[in-house]
């Protein structure tokens, strides 16, 4: 937000501290002041003219530089103060390890044990000859601090539940780990003398490892309903997708070898696109790759009924963008709008900046069939507004559906489950509607849209918008918004 | 890597709708430029011709605003405008057409130390 | 002749000779011949374009237009700067990814027309030799003055004329491209080194630049005539504001409101559809590199008419200053202000290196000249024998023949020029123009710019125009400039002459307009998408970027290998 802001700014008072000097400073007699002040407007407004314009964009030739994008935001500066602590990460066997380690001394245990609710992630100490990480977890005194989420001591060796007659250890306090009143795990501090540990201390430190916990959780959650739907979109490369631009290409190898050869590549460049981004934003110019690629291959298969244009402001080229969100906006106009209609039609994508209100606009709008009213209601959401296109036809219909896009964050995390599940299903559902099942629009067409819509909610929170509009035989428009970044 | 040896066997192309897409951005590119420049080069004559301070005031004692900017300003702005343009026009064809191959030079360029 | 100037005439001279054998093609055939290849870097190819681009007009002729007109001529070095940022946007880049060896052939294979090739080859070469006409007279006023002795039977003019054109049509014709190439650079260094030259002379003689210009100004500007009784000093006019002095640093010496635009729209269109800068558009590797060359170009160009406009100054300051003290001056001038304002550089030379300084800047001058007239000459050939000769005379012709035909066409033209420098000599023009040879190559300018540019830049980037439209458009955009330099020619009063004499503002909208109208109504050819590949898509380019990679790792892993094996 503030960057682009304060460049044009800087920008202005600029070209006003050198208007003054050329006008007032180095040149006798000075120009009059209103002559000045016009001159002065007459460049800020070049200026600020200028800064949305096509004047501005890329300028180094360095292309797609596609290694790793670092993730953004304000979760990994938070994982990263806390890497003194393992369990920062999360409940893992690694992690476990290492926090056992940390932890014997400090408790003056001759052996500590980190479990999660079934397993025994880490033991540390005499008797991990057969108290071995990953056996389940048998000692009644620890399933007692888990099932009851409050702390046990035990003082004898048979509580211990490994049945071994010379196990060097006799007793143990177990303390349950909690997250958000839910007990994930236990630790255990055991002794090889009678006197077990001292309750209270074993206890703060149990809750010291859940808070710790509780904010990897928290960090994990937002990363984990992105990366889940990532994935999802990543699964959701359709089979069909690949079975028919295979076919295409083996038709093709017959008849024109050499752009056969073309689009075996084109393909392997696609694959290779999904599968290789890590991170969570892009430059625009290689998701717009990812998207042409795509589109290149879809053409070869729908030939002439199949028409595309893009129209792409330079500005935007470098800017970021969620990852895989564009294609399947492409995809779902080709797939839903435009393959069921005979003559073809043709695809657009616009892409635009705005780098004063920071933002980055995408549109993607076809002429093909269009949604049905029901579906658009049905996709009509918090953050997904659809609704009949009102430009061309009486806006009496698509303002019914309308509801307001207020944030409404909390509910975000609990749709994104089903979101993912949703995602995993689609390629078996889209299965068998392809090849057009039925010549209306397609009751589907929402989900993968829901799906980037929750996938954007993580990411951005409230500060984005996706708006669907669509007019039965006559196309759909789906415009994006999302902060520049 | 037989990925990579199919990669040399194909020539490089480009689509229509690609080059389509380019074509018209570069126009825009372009045309915005140009106006910048024809504001520039036809503003120049045009303030000597209006504004009598633009001839008639000195600058460190000797040219006026208008002589400077004829005898070296301009050109120093031709300048300007034309790297803008041809970075400017070089990077979006470099990320609006092709794209594929870099990556691949990218992979030698691992391989070779 | 005076020994220094003899010594320095004859080195220069050698040396062109000496670089055009050492460099000239091996093979024969007719892509080495116009082409060299297409392996020129750069930076060799944006000093080659200037060697072309830069000519008498720009050396001599700015300085003299500034020198007569003060800020009216220092626009003949803006428009000539500004002329390469249109080239930069809208045609460097296409041109060269088209891949064709000159603008006639671009045209007709991209409207598919060989009636659009024909008209262009002739607006290309009415072009070309309005332009090597000025240059013939610029080497024939250098010569005039640093030799001053003709051939028998020739005047010194006439001697400078055909001298000059002769040898340098025997240099395109035996050298090739690839000779005309490095000597183009060579030849631009040059020329930059004689101007950088004299500008630190004066400058380091105590002249202030700002100082000069305001001094100037302030008394009204006059320039010598020929009266009554010899010559006379006569105030110019404002043509801005009639009945007023013009002055050294204010517009209106020259020319009226209307026509100062007019001429810096000419200079800033022409520059486009210059055929000899054209055609070195194709040598360049790819179409980045084009563009980038241009920007070098444009650097340089800076730079030149930056020190071009700075020495007509200091001109008109120094030599008003040294008229009493040299007697050789006395000639040349009228109350210190030369007759005829093509001297004003090689005098400054004189005044500030003697015999030597003199010599160096008429060498530079004729260099100019003659780089400008390979250029030319070349372009000549090129669209003679390529696209008339090998595609409509005799289309079965050897190498050898096209080869021959190109050299043949050479001759002619460059014959025809010097013939018509030497009618057309300056003294027999009124002297209504800052500077003839500046104004004359305004004409091949205003040619270029009012017929070709407009359907050049509509051909790159309109799908929609037609062989009929080009057609059109190039025969409206011709006809039109010329018809009204016949009318500026005619005497219709003040102002409105020179303005006809700069007929773009005019001629290159119409041209445009009948260009898009009649292509409206006729049919575009129908395989335009796939020339929108080549011109607009980048393909070729990465092809060869990627070979010229591959090619230099292979080697860098050969040389590897050796080093392991030592």
């Amino acid at each position: 937000m503030r960057s682009g802001s304060a460049l044009l700014a800087g920008g202005i008072a600029v070209v006003w501290g050198v208007v003054y000097l050329v006008t007032q400073v180095v040149v006798d007699p000075p120009l009059g002041v209103g002559t000045t002040v016009v001159a002065g407007v007459a460049v800020t407004l070049a200026v600020v003219l200028g800064y949305p314009s096509a004047l501005r964009g890329p300028r180094s030739a360095t292309v797609l530089r596609r290694g790793p994008e670092p993730r953004r935001g304000g979760a990994r500066g938070l994982v990263a103060g806390g890497r003194a602590m393992p369990l920062r990460s999360g409940l893992t066997a690694d992690a476990a390890r290492r926090t056992a380690d940390l932890l014997r001394p400090l408790l003056r245990g001759d052996a500590v044990a980190i479990t999660d609710t079934e397993r025994i992630l880490a033991f540390v100490g005499p008797g991990d000859d057969h108290h071995r990480a990953g056996r389940p977890v048998r000692a009644s005194v620890t399933l007692k601090a888990i099932t009851t989420g409050r702390s046990a001591t035990s003082r004898s060796t048979a509580d211990l539940g490994c049945g071994e007659p010379d196990c060097p250890l006799a007793g143990a306090v177990a303390a349950p780990l909690v997250v958000e009143n839910r007990v994930v795990g236990a630790l255990v501090v055991l002794r090889t003398g009678p006197e077990p540990a001292e309750r209270g201390q074993v206890e703060d430190m149990a809750g010291i490892l859940s808070l710790h916990l509780e904010l990897a959780e928290a960090d994990r959650e937002r990363e984990l309903a992105a990366d889940a739907r990532l994935h999802a979109l990543r699964a959701q490369i359709n089979p069909h997708f690949l079975f028919n631009v295979l076919n295409t290409i083996a038709s093709k190898s017959r008849t024109d070898p050499e752009e056969a050869r073309a689009l075996l590549l084109r393909l392997s460049d696609f694959f290779r696109y999904a599968v290789r981004q890590d991170g969570q934003l892009a430059e625009f110019a290689q998701e717009y790759f990812f998207v042409r690629t795509y589109l290149t291959l879809e053409q070869a298969r729908f030939g002439d009924r199949l028409r595309v244009r893009y129209d792409i402001d330079p500005q935007v080229l470098t800017a970021h963008v969620p990852v895989l969100t564009i294609q399947p906006l492409v995809e779902n106009a080709v797939k839903h709008g435009l393959a069921d209609k005979v003559d073809g039609g043709t695809v657009t994508l616009r892409a635009r900046v705005d780098p004063l209100t920071r933002t980055t606009s995408i549109r993607v709008s076809d002429d093909g069939v269009g949604m049905s009213p029901e579906v658009l209601e049905e996709l009509d959401g918090p953050h997904l507004t659809a609704s009949q296109d009102g430009g061309r036809r009486a806006r009496a219909a698509g303002a019914a559906g309308h509801a307001p896009a207020d944030g409404n964050d909390a509910t975000a995390d609990e749709a994104g489950d089903e979101a993912v599940d949703d995602a995993v299903d689609r390629p078996s559902e889209g299965a068998g509607t392809v090849r057009g099942g039925r010549g209306g629009p397609h009751p589907h067409t929402g989900v993968g849209l829901r799906n980037i819509s929750q996938r954007l909610t993580a990411l951005f929170g409230s500060r984005f918008s996706l708006d669907v509009r669509s007019t039965p035989d006559e196309g759909t428009v789906i415009d994006l918004r999302v902060p520049l970044r | 890597m037989d990925d990579d040896a199919l990669r040399l066997d194909v020539d490089e192309h480009d689509t229509p709708a690609e080059v389509d897409a380019a074509f018209r951005t570069l126009r825009r590119v372009a045309v915005w430029h140009f106006v910048l420049f024809l504001a520039a080069v036809l503003g120049v004559p045009a303030l000597s011709l209006t504004l009598g301070w633009w001839s008639g005031a000195r600058i460190d004692g000797g040219m006026s605003p208008g002589f400077a900017m004829a005898a070296f300003g301009l050109y120093v702005f031709f300048l300007a405008v034309g790297l803008a343009a041809a970075t400017l026009s070089s990077a979006v064809e470099a990320r609006m057409l092709g794209g594929a191959h870099e990556e691949a030079g990218d992979d030698d360029g691992e391989d070779a130390p | 002749m005076t020994p220094a100037g003899t010594t320095a005439l004859v080195v220069l001279v050698t040396t062109l000779v000496l670089v055009a054998w050492l460099v000239r093609p091996r093979g024969a055939s007719t892509v080495d011949f116009y082409l060299a290849g297409r392996r020129v870097g750069v930076a060799t190819n944006a000093l080659a374009i200037c060697g072309d681009y830069f000519s008498a007009a720009s050396f001599l002729g700015v300085a003299a237009a500034v020198y007569v007109s003060g800020l009216d001529g220092v626009w003949y070095a803006v428009g000539f700067a500004a002329g390469f940022v249109p080239v930069l946007l809208f045609v460097a880049a296409p041109l060269r990814r088209f891949g064709e060896f000159s603008i006639p052939d671009f045209l007709g294979r991209r409207l598919g027309s060989e009636r659009v090739r024909l008209v262009s080859v002739g607006v290309v070469q009415v072009v070309i030799l309005s332009y090597l006409i000025p240059q013939a007279v610029g080497s024939g006023i250098t010569w005039q003055l640093l030799v001053g002795r003709g051939l028998p039977g020739l005047d010194p003019y006439g001697t400078g004329v055909l001298l000059s054109t002769t040898f340098v049509a025997a240099l395109v014709a035996f050298g090739g491209m690839r000779g005309t190439t490095w000597t183009q650079a060579v030849q631009f260094l040059v020329l930059l080194s004689a101007l950088v030259w004299l500008a630190l002379a004066v400058v380091g003689s105590g002249f202030r630049y700002t100082e000069a210009v305001s001094d100037l100004s302030a008394t009204p500007l006059a320039n010598p005539v020929p009266g009554a009784d010899g010559w006379e000093l006569r105030v110019e006019t404002d043509q801005i504001d009639p009945g007023a002095a013009a002055a050294f640093g204010e517009p209106g010496a020259a020319y009226g409101p209307l026509a100062q635009f007019a001429l810096i729209l000419t200079l800033v269109m022409g520059t486009a559809g210059l055929p000899h800068v054209m055609n070195r558009y194709f040598t360049s590797p790819t179409g980045t590199a084009a563009r980038m060359t241009t920007v070098w170009v444009l650097g340089l160009a800076g730079l030149f008419y930056a020190l071009a406009v700075m020495l007509g100054t200091a001109a008109r300051q120094k030599i008003a200053e040294a008229a009493g003290e040299h007697a050789w001056l006395q000639g040349l001038t009228t109350d210190g202000v030369l007759r005829v304002p093509e001297h004003a550089l090689p005098v400054l030379g004189r005044l500030y290196g003697g015999d030597v300084g003199l010599a160096v800047i008429a060498a530079g001058a004729l260099v100019a000249v003659m780089s400008t007239i390979a250029g030319l000459l070349l372009a000549a050939a090129a669209s003679w024998g390529h696209d008339v000769y090998e595609r409509h005379i005799n289309p079965r012709a050897t190498q050898r023949q096209a080869v021959w035909a190109g050299r043949a066409s050479t001759a002619v033209v460059a014959l025809t020029a010097a013939g018509m420098a030497v009618v057309l000599q300056p003294d027999h023009l009124a002297p209504s123009v800052p500077s003839i040879v500046a104004a004359m190559v305004t004409w091949a300018f205003a040619i270029a710019g009012s017929a070709l540019t407009p359907v050049f830049v509509l051909t790159i980037w309109w799908r929609g125009t037609t062989a009929a439209g080009a057609v059109a458009g190039m025969l409206t955009g011709g006809v039109t400039s010329i018809g009204m330099f016949v009318l500026g020619l005619l005497p219709v009063g003040p102002g409105l002459g020179e303005m006809l004499m700069t007929p773009t503002l005019v001629a290159a909208p119409l041209a445009a307009v009948v260009c898009v109208l009649v292509s409206r109504v006729t049919r575009p050819p129908s395989d335009v998408e796939s020339q929108w590949l080549v011109l607009h898509g980048t393909a070729a380019d990465r092809q060869a970027e990627r070979l010229a990679r591959l090619t230099i790792s292979s080697l860098g892993k050969g040389r590897h290998g050796r080093r392991k094996g030592d």
